[in-house]
């Protein structure tokens, strides 16, 4: 149905635009009808499923909602003030920002390096390209149960632990260890695996349009590869850099898939996994305790937190500045 | 770019998506899966019941004949059975905000919240004189205010089991003290074998099993008490089973599951009843239980109980058939109890005079874990919840596996757990 | 002149030699998986590594299929749904939006956008409980549509969608004027059929979006009927009796279809990435 209005509305259109005598009018007032046609949809959608949610959250986090959607007393800022003073909240706040601190940059010169590599080699680069991509086709669901049951599992027969055995270490509870804190390892390789091909892909598609000349110029002046990766490649990959590292930065913050995954113990909750970012600690406050008032407060504060760092982000790399 | 419009490729792109689409407005009026009736019956009312998804087999079978054997007895009422798996208790949450939330649900830790929310209804009209049989520890946790909200359905224990030809070839007797467990489970560490299984994670509920070993406990009457020095002192403890490395860890399937003792990766595992007839199919008479050894000089042996409660949803639309159908069930058929309390995994039914005629627990470690459970079985309060096993939990982690101070970490995880239980009684 | 050469040799080699070990690095946990989803639960807890199973065995995939507890062949079929009507219609719909955004002037133009773009800095996750409380306030509790609705409107694939449109060449849309088409005209006869690269890239990025979600199915979809597959997947994982190999034949059945048609749809998806504009 969204499909056929288009269809009608453009025949009207037309048959308007030919009878039309005083064109500019008529013009504007169809240019605006095309457009509210054209627009409607995402703008009610995202109305609905964003503004709309977003405003009964905000009631809802100023209020006293348990096992309900409507708030039975309002609090003021009780929630927020709550949520600020609890150690277990500044705890994920602290976590997920560390989190992000580490995965974005790592992410992304993985990401970078692989599509530098990629991009050099003649022979096999579909192939190559592709193994890198398909991980991206994996849901954390799935790549957590192989990472948590076969990769890295304490038994000696774990992938990680074979490996290990092949250097004559000692097999190793990966998760469960956390001095040092190993479970590091299982969540990073996990979220690599899973975002480096889809990154890779946009930094090949930015290595491509680097016109060739430039370092066939830089050749003959006998600049070497560090230094035309240096002084050709990184600046002009910088716009596709700047949208990336906002991309990874967003996604860090989101955490949730592979925490949970990987230490839910089923029936056992996730009470002792040893850490717990905003995201899951927020899903156990609603949907655990059912308090909605206290967790949708929390959502405030993470948003925040996000509009912040991304804000202070567009800042220094200068997102949105026309060059 | 090709600029001649490519008629091919957008018409079958809008087709593809019209049918598809078109598919989904179909299949979505012609198969709401809420709107099954009861197996084509002359039904007026549907009850809509949930279970979360038991492991063992025939289970879910076996609630469904109970739901239609209920409608043959009173053709009015269809019951509309949910079997949820995964999380339960988080997507039970989220049902209960909607309109077709659960009319009789079961809940596995019983919460005073639920209450308080005012979404439990009172049972104590059809619980009538039944109530005398059952145990005050399982009345006791679903009273609020001398009203009891839920019937417990079955009783699920969960104990030390243990290997009793390696605890002989060892020169071992089952331990009766903490200390004893933890050179137990030294003595039991091979080069292929662990000691000791808790859990995955190593902590499970080591932490809750410490703390009530030394006398301690998590609430008193109001008050958050696991920062009590002896409860500390021995949370603390289980750090040694920590720095000995003698704690399974990282295993594929986690402690209440029988995999772990049953495939020879540990000794001795804390399991739960329901698991002993998977263990004997595996390992046969080489096992037995016993209850969670006392800490120190004044501590008790201590053991968790668990099971399920069934609770009538007081929002409901059907809030009067709904305690017929729960009293029809529990209460009054005393066959289906034992049925389904042994005949697919293992459970003591509450009952007491269920229980007496129930056979399957005159014997050997049956009768162990029933006489532990009565003894030693000890349940959550029904004022703790999700929040503040998250803040003991960690606690308990940070102790544990980061070396942190005991004193302080419960100190800290008590306080916040403190400002929880204010908000609930307040 | 020798010695550039043989440089450029050991290069090439070295290039090859790390690529290769990335290689082998991505596709590992495809075999492991691909391995242990054809073994028995002995033979996945054995010590003893075995690169292949000896004897196969493809029982784990007949019991995924018959495990009456775990719908698994209708998850696939609702993730099938799910994904089959998200992906064209959340890309046509974002592809409209872009379009006026880019092509067509109306006052309140930059309003309109900052009203789409601004949900992009609330991410959806941090909406998702207000979101469920508007979907359950509508009834979507336990529906297809429930599960579908929110994440048809995209307003990152708006950005991208006008990003494109406004590199679109003028001279192709003047043509198409002198025809005498409207701006839906345009947008339907002329914009349309020359993103389909773009339109296949976007949609095959939304397909596996779609069927990789987790959190919202998982909240949404309680009845086992209205299961997707990642939540069949997770709940195999957290079952209280847990089949080991039986888990890696599920999660071999949830990633082949979408492996399948990543393979398919690659080269669109490099293509439309690079002309999304994303890029520079």
């Amino acid at each position: 149905m969204t499909l056929s209005t288009p269809t009608r509305w453009a025949g009207a259109v037309r048959a308007s635009a030919r009878t039309g005598r005083r064109p500019r009018p008529r013009t504007d007032r169809s240019a605006l009808g095309a457009f509210a046609v054209l627009t409607a949809p995402m703008v009610f959608g995202l109305g609905l499923f964003k503004y709309v949610a977003i405003g009964w959250s905000l009631l809802l986090s100023l209020g006293e909602a348990r096992g309900t959607l409507d708030p039975t007393r309002w609090v003021g800022l009780d929630n927020y003030r709550f949520l600020l003073a609890d150690p277990g909240f500044r705890d994920s706040l602290l976590t997920v920002v560390l989190f992000t601190l580490f995965i974005v940059p790592v992410t992304f010169a993985a990401s970078l390096a692989l599509a530098v590599l990629v991009n050099q080699v003649r022979r096999g680069r579909a192939f190559f390209r592709t193994a890198f991509l398909v991980p991206a086709a994996v849901s954390y669901v799935a790549a957590a149960l192989v990472w948590r049951m076969a990769l890295f599992n304490g038994l000696p027969s774990g992938i990680a632990n074979t490996l290990g055995g092949l250097l004559g270490l000692d097999p190793v509870p990966w998760i469960a260890t956390q001095h040092p804190p190993l479970y590091w390892i299982v969540l990073i390789t996990l979220r690599l695996w899973l975002q480096v091909g889809l990154y890779m892909v946009l930094f090949l598609a930015g290595l491509q349009a680097i016109p060739p000349q430039l370092y066939e110029a830089a050749a003959i002046d006998g600049a070497s590869g560090w230094r035309m990766f240096r002084h050709i490649t990184l600046p002009m990959l910088r716009n596709t850099s700047v949208a990336v590292l906002l991309l990874m930065t967003i996604a860090g913050f989101q955490a949730f898939d592979e925490f949970y995954n990987v230490f839910s113990g089923g029936l056992g909750g996730s009470h002792t996994a040893p850490v717990h970012p905003p995201l899951v600690y927020l899903y156990d406050i609603a949907l655990g305790d059912q308090n909605y008032g206290l967790g949708s407060a929390g959502a405030f504060l993470l948003t925040l937190l996000i509009v912040a760092v991304t804000l202070l982000q567009g800042r220094i790399t200068g997102l949105g500045r026309k060059d | 770019m090709n600029a001649t419009p490519n008629a091919f490729g957008r018409r079958r792109f809008l087709t593809t998506s019209l049918l598809i689409a078109g598919g989904a407005v179909l299949t979505g009026c012609a198969g709401d899966p809420l709107k099954k009736s009861g197996d084509g019956s002359t039904a007026k009312i549907t009850l809509n019941q949930w279970y979360h998804a038991y492991g063992e087999k025939g289970t879910q079978e076996a609630v469904k004949r109970y739901a239609l054997e209920y409608t043959k007895a009173n053709p009015d009422v269809a019951i509309n059975i949910t079997w949820v798996a995964g999380e339960y208790e988080t997507k039970l949450n989220s049902a209960l905000l909607t309109a077709d939330a659960p009319d009789v649900f079961e809940i596995g830790d019983f919460r005073h919240q639920m209450v308080k929310n005012g979404q439990l209804a009172p049972l104590d009209d059809i619980l009538a004189d039944t109530k005398a049989e059952f145990s005050k520890a399982d009345l006791d946790v679903a009273t609020v205010d001398g009203k009891v909200y839920g019937i417990k359905m079955i009783d699920d224990i969960m104990m030390l089991f243990y290997r009793r030809s390696l605890l002989e070839k060892a020169g071992l007797t089952p331990p009766k003290t903490y200390a004893e467990l933890v050179d137990a489970a030294k003595k039991l560490t091979t080069g292929k074998m662990k000691g000791l299984f808790v859990g995955n994670d190593g902590i499970g509920d080591a932490g809750f099993l410490l703390g009530w070993s030394a006398g301690g406990d998590l609430i008193d009457n109001g008050k958050v008490v696991f920062n009590r020095p002896e409860t500390v002192a021995a949370v603390g403890a289980l750090r040694q089973l920590h720095d000995e490395k003698v704690l399974l860890l990282d295993f594929t399937t986690d402690w209440y599951d029988p995999g772990a003792i049953s495939q020879n990766a540990t000794a001795m595992q804390w399991c739960g009843l329901w698991a002993m007839p998977d263990i004997k199919k595996n390992i046969g008479d080489d096992f037995g239980v016993v209850p969670w050894p006392a800490f120190g000089a004044t501590g008790r042996p201590t053991a968790r109980l668990g099971g399920w409660y069934e609770l009538v949803n007081a929002k409901g639309k059907h809030v009067e058939e709904a305690k017929k159908y729960l009293q029809w069930l529990w209460l009054k058929q005393t066959d289906l109890q034992q049925d389904w309390c042994v005949k697919y995994g293992f459970h003591v039914p509450p009952r007491a005079s269920v229980a007496a005629r129930t056979t399957e627990f005159a014997t050997g470690p049956a009768k162990d874990a029933v006489a532990i459970s009565q003894q030693y079985g000890k349940s959550f309060p029904n004022l703790w919840n999700s929040a503040m096993a998250t803040a003991f939990g960690d606690a308990v982690t940070k102790i544990a596996k980061q070396k942190a101070d005991a004193t302080d970490a419960l100190g800290q995880a008590a306080a916040k757990c403190q400002a929880e239980l204010d908000k609930q009684l307040g | 002149m020798i010695r550039p050469i043989r440089r450029r040799t050991v290069t090439t080699l070295a290039t090859y030699a790390a690529l290769g070990l990335a290689a082998t690095a991505f596709l590992l946990p495809f075999y492991v998986m691909l391995r242990n989803a054809l073994m028995t639960t002995r033979q996945v807890t054995s010590p003893d590594w075995q690169w292949l199973p000896d004897p196969l065995t493809f029982d784990n995939f007949t019991e995924l299929f018959s495990d009456p507890a775990v719908p698994m062949a209708s998850a696939l079929g609702n993730s099938l749904l799910i994904a089959g009507v998200t992906a064209p219609v959340s890309t046509l719909l974002a592809s409209m939006a872009g379009y006026a955004l880019a092509r067509i002037p109306v006052p309140g133009k930059g309003v309109v956008l900052s009203f789409i773009l601004a949900t992009m800095m609330i991410p959806g996750s941090v909406t998702f409980i207000p979101t469920f409380v508007v979907v359950g306030a509508l009834g979507g509790v336990n529906t297809e549509w429930g599960i579908i609705a929110p994440g048809l409107f995209n307003a990152f694939a708006v950005l991208l969608f006008r990003n494109f449109y406004l590199r679109f060449p003028a001279e192709i849309e003047e043509a198409g004027r002198l025809d005498g088409l409207g701006y839906l005209g345009l947008y339907r006869r002329i914009a349309l059929p020359n993103s389909t690269s773009m339109l296949a890239a976007l949609g095959a990025l939304s397909f596996i979006d779609s069927w990789n979600a987790f959190l919202w199915p998982l909240v949404i979809g309680q009845d086992p009927s209205s299961w997707t597959a990642q939540i069949a997947l997770s709940t195999f994982l957290t079952a209280q009796s847990v089949n080991l190999p039986g888990l890696f034949a599920g999660a071999v059945v949830t990633i082949v279809p979408l492996a399948v048609m990543f393979l398919v749809a690659q080269r669109h998806i490099v293509q439309g990435i690079t002309m999304s504009g994303l890029k520079d």
